[in-house]
């Protein structure tokens, strides 16, 4: 019960201050441990302008340990799988490290949050971590054809946006 | 290129099954929190023509009596400073008054800090139940070790007891700085070595738990380093320990005399 208690503590904060270019909340009254955000392309990014929406799964035992993260809108980037899994260290736990982060990396913590989750997301579209291979095609596009990876962003945009 | 990251990325996948295994394998062969039990457990653990060991096993059976192992999962630390502390005040009932009150200083920095409530009240309040329970003259010990092997209530303890450890580091960064290898701020370290779950703990985080908490704790050291005895170091420095943890590489159990 802890869990629900402080999912829904999160959902009135996010509610009540929500942070610049993000929407997220419960898909249903009576399931709290799944969300569904909405999250906004940052400014000056190859994603800016978009609106990509993703899923979250809460464990029974949140915040112990960290939701699971999902694009639903497609998406083209060297931290998401093709799969729409997001993979950043904020969401694993220290022993659980699938891509060999720096140890400086931000892992999840109970003191994080969902609203943290999202705004490292929003900095990862800005800011893609090309040493982590979740996507390795893009990661090699990030990497070496800049122009071609920001028009296939922008394609993205458009689509998420229903423009195409 | 391509193939080989796939390849790596397949590699992760299967590392983190493994991983899992392990922990549940670690899991299923003790408790959180075990019961009582001979030093000369001990003795059966390490080759018997292992002399360094075998040497600071006697040693330490002339000087304490009994241990409690605890799981090796990261945690060990933090969930035996807390059982262990609490077990003692379950007899003597003489510092969970003062205790209590360090604890609620500990969340009014923490909010001071810019920890947002929701954070923490769950934290706080289940381990100052499970502190007033031990006031109860009706709490048994028993009960008290079922609170400690309950995983949502051991893991709340054990979690509460980073974020107070997190916070006194954060209070005190001018003197714990110098510690921090390898991170940039004293937030950055704590964010990644303390908070988490899993973590195992350094000198640096006995060192401020205890001064946090106002809790002494002797610390034996059983290791391959130099000479036959063992070694017990006190936290805070000088202090009277009122509880005394096992070291050895990785891991701490408690120690009873």
């Amino acid at each position: 019960m802890a869990a629900l208690k402080r999912l829904i503590q999160e959902y009135k904060e996010l509610t009540l201050n929500p942070p610049e270019g993000i929407v997220a909340g419960p898909k249903s009254d009576n399931n709290f441990f799944e969300w569904e955000a909405l999250i906004t392309g940052p400014e000056d990014s190859p994603f800016d302008g978009g609106v990509f929406a993703a899923e979250l799964v809460f464990p029974q035992d949140y915040p112990l340990n960290p939701p699971k993260m999902k694009f639903i809108s497609e998406i083209f980037h060297p931290n998401v799988y093709l799969d729409g899994r997001v993979c950043i260290s904020i969401l694993h736990t220290p022993g659980d490290d699938p891509l060999g982060y720096e140890t400086a990396a931000e892992r999840w913590s109970p003191v994080q949050s969902i609203e943290k989750i999202l705004l490292s997301v929003v900095s990862m579209l800005a800011e893609p971590n090309d040493e982590s291979g979740a996507n390795v095609d893009a990661s090699k596009m990030w990497r070496e054809n800049r122009d071609q990876f920001n028009k296939i962003a922008a394609g993205l945009v458009k689509k998420s946006l229903g423009l195409t | 290129m391509a193939d080989f990251m796939s390849e790596v990325a397949r590699l992760d996948e299967e590392t983190l099954k493994q991983i899992d295994r392990i922990q549940k394998e670690v899991a299923e062969s003790c408790e959180f929190i075990g019961d009582q039990e001979d030093i000369d457990i001990l003795t059966k653990q390490y080759l018997q023509d292992d002399e360094v060991y075998q040497a600071k096993i006697s040693d330490l059976k002339r000087k304490y009596k009994k241990l409690r192992r605890t799981r090796g999962d990261g945690n060990c630390f933090f969930r035996a400073f807390g059982y262990a502390y609490l077990e003692k005040q379950l007899e003597e009932k003489t510092d969970l008054d003062r205790f209590k009150s360090a604890v609620i200083q500990c969340r009014s920095s923490l909010l001071s800090m810019g920890y947002p409530s929701f954070t923490l009240e769950d934290f706080h309040d289940t381990f100052i139940d499970i502190v007033e329970s031990v006031n109860k003259a009706s709490t048994s010990s028993a009960e008290l070790l079922q609170t400690f092997r309950d995983q949502g209530l051991s893991d709340y303890c054990v979690c509460y007891l980073r974020i107070i450890t997190s916070g006194y580091l954060q209070s005190n960064a001018e003197f714990y700085s110098s510690f921090m290898d390898g991170y940039s701020t004293i937030k950055e370290y704590c964010s990644t070595e303390v908070e988490p779950m899993y973590k195992e703990a350094d000198h640096i985080h006995i060192s401020a738990l205890t001064s946090a908490l106002g809790v002494s704790v002797g610390v034996v050291y059983m290791d391959r380093g130099e000479g036959l005895e063992v070694n017990e170091h006190v936290f805070p420095e000088g202090s009277d320990p009122m509880i005394h943890l096992l070291y050895r590489p990785g891991h701490y159990d408690i120690l009873y005399k």
